[in-house]
């Protein structure tokens, strides 16, 4: 059976598109910030008749040297368990936040968990993506649209703005799929980014206060169960060969802004690697 | 220009950091947690390209102060600017504290202010001009019952900025006294003003540009900074009333909001069990 790892796996989408893709055998590595809930997310997986074999590491991804600290235990257990190949990995954990608040590294906790967390994840898990032919999905957003990335001030320093900082963060999502498929689809690797479309799910409550929290409460409730976004997820695992596009919505590609484009892609590639203090060349000149 | 923070790796030292690596600043970043200090290191260098020193030091302690000045000495480094951002403050009224947290916070608030304040100046180069920030709070224009130590302390370095700007004007150093409301700097203050709701919004400073406007504060020679409209009104109304009166009001919106709050906790924590 392949093993999948999925980031925010604890509620909202990433939960219900764990059980939807443990239900179609594949194995779980999932990661969460709370130890509790990432056990109380396994019993739920595994409660749900299913053969699969699930995991949870805790990690909180928003701090770098968390990201790297589960990275080395999940690969160590890729090794052990999975014959050093990964199938799939689904960067899906994400944030809102009211204010601006930093990580460890100075960095803005939104951007930080939304965009460089997943591709801190992605460089550090890329070779056994790689040997399995594997596939990378994002969890993107139609509200990635009408938004441009802000190049001289990404972390928005100069005055913060939530529901900007969330576009532009969702926007990254794209541009980094965009990236790696440019990048290593010769090499047999797929990304994508699926719009969950509205979703009742808590992302925008949790400890936002004010106007983030008004809204999102009044949004989420014409939101959709996260069962249904899971299903795109669990298409775009399952499919073979390998279904072409890059932004899908309900198992089809749509749309995406023009903004995604390789010029900006390769720039937030670029620029991503040093705030990360990596070089993906050099990781993939190994293998 | 040579920058001194000191709790740098906390939730405003960062903020500052950040604000004076954009600026293309040099950074000495002082700090107890070395873990949070060398993160913050990589973070700066990464993304503005200049140069950050750091060095673990207890403030509290004239040992660890005499080694990080001894260092400073070595390096021959000369600062001109300094914010004193270490502080620290503990949940609960004046009883229901321990009595080394309560000394504790005169100790680091005051005593290791004073300490690496004078240490410091007395390194500066006497030809360029100097930017001193203490970083005091809103609590300190009042008296505060169920706060009652950290107000003092804050006050203390609210007089002291203002008393020593006019003292060293001639000796061309600027001096800031920053008094912010609440500010969103961890997990706990974020649940806390999501908490508050409605007064928790309006009362919240937002960090990045409390640290914007204190750095052009203090270079333009300002000597008290209350970030926010409201925060504004609000110190200028007290001023106009008794301390007295202002004390017993501030105690029972405290009173109550605690109560509240302390009931939400124990709520929670049954159902976390």
């Amino acid at each position: 059976m392949d093993t999948i790892v999925i980031t925010g796996a604890t509620s909202g989408i990433g939960l219900a598109s764990a059980l939807e893709l443990a239900r179609n055998n594949f194995n779980i590595i999932g990661i969460g910030r709370d130890p509790k809930r990432c056990e109380s997310a396994k019993d739920t997986i595994q409660s749900s008749r299913t053969s699969a074999r699930v995991t949870f590491f805790a990690a909180d991804l928003m701090q770098q040297r968390e990201v790297n600290r589960v990275c080395d235990e999940i690969s160590k257990y890729i090794e052990q368990n999975c014959e050093g190949k990964l199938f799939s990995l689904i960067n899906n954990a994400g944030c809102a936040r009211s204010w601006y608040m930093t990580t460890e590294e100075g960095y803005e906790q939104l951007f930080a968990l939304n965009h460089l967390a997943g591709f801190l994840v992605t460089y550090r898990l890329l070779p056994y993506l790689i040997s399995a032919s594997g596939r990378v999905i994002m969890t993107g957003s139609e509200s990635h649209k009408h938004m441009r990335i802000r190049w001289d001030d990404v972390m928005f320093q100069n005055g913060y703005h939530p529901l900007l900082a969330y576009k532009q963060s969702k926007l990254c999502n794209l541009l980094f799929a965009k990236a790696l498929n440019d990048r290593y689809g010769w090499r047999g690797l797929h990304a994508y980014a699926v719009d969950p479309g509205l979703v009742h799910t808590e992302i925008g409550c949790k400890n936002t206060g004010g106007i983030v929290s008004f809204v999102w409460n009044n949004r989420k409730r014409h939101g959709v169960s996260p069962d249904v976004p899971a299903k795109t997820y669990a298409y775009l695992c399952a499919q073979q060969p390998a279904p072409k596009g890059l932004y899908f919505h309900l198992c089809k590609p749509r749309r995406y802004s023009a903004q995604v484009e390789w010029k900006n892609a390769e720039r937030l590639f670029r620029l991503s690697e040093t705030l990360c203090g990596i070089r993906y060349d050099e990781r993939m000149s190994g293998i | 220009m040579n920058v001194l923070i000191t709790g740098a790796s906390g939730g405003l030292g960062r903020a500052f950091a950040a604000e004076c690596g954009r600026r293309g600043y040099n950074l000495f970043l002082v700090d107890i947690n070395a873990q949070g200090l060398a993160a913050l290191k990589s973070g700066l260098e990464r993304r503005f390209s200049v140069c950050v020193a750091t060095m673990t030091c207890d403030l509290t302690g004239e040992a660890s102060v005499d080694a990080l000045l001894a260092h400073i000495d070595r390096c021959r480094i000369r600062f001109d600017m300094l914010l004193n951002v270490a502080g620290v403050d503990y949940e609960g009224g004046f009883l229901e504290r321990k009595r080394d947290d309560i000394v504790r916070i005169v100790s680091l608030n005051n005593e290791a202010t004073l300490r690496i304040t004078h240490a410091v100046l007395s390194r500066r180069d006497e030809r360029r001009r100097f930017s001193l920030v203490f970083v005091s709070s809103l609590a300190s224009l009042y008296p505060m019952p169920l706060k009652a130590t950290y107000a003092a302390s804050k006050r203390f370095l609210l007089d002291l900025a203002v008393a020593l700007g006019h003292e060293l004007r001639d000796k061309n150093v600027r001096v800031l006294a920053l008094c912010p409301g609440g500010m969103v700097t961890t997990r706990q203050a974020m649940q806390g003003i999501a908490a508050q709701g409605f007064w928790g919004a309006v009362t919240t400073n937002p960090l990045e540009t409390v640290a914007k406007r204190t750095i052009e504060g203090v270079l333009h020679g300002k000597h008290v900074y209350i970030p926010g409209f409201f925060n504004r009104t609000l110190s200028f109304i007290g001023t106009l009333l008794p301390r007295s009166w202002v004390a017993a009001a501030i105690y029972r919106r405290w009173g109550k909001a605690q109560k509240q709050w302390l009931a939400k906790e124990t709520a929670h924590g049954e159902t976390a069990a």
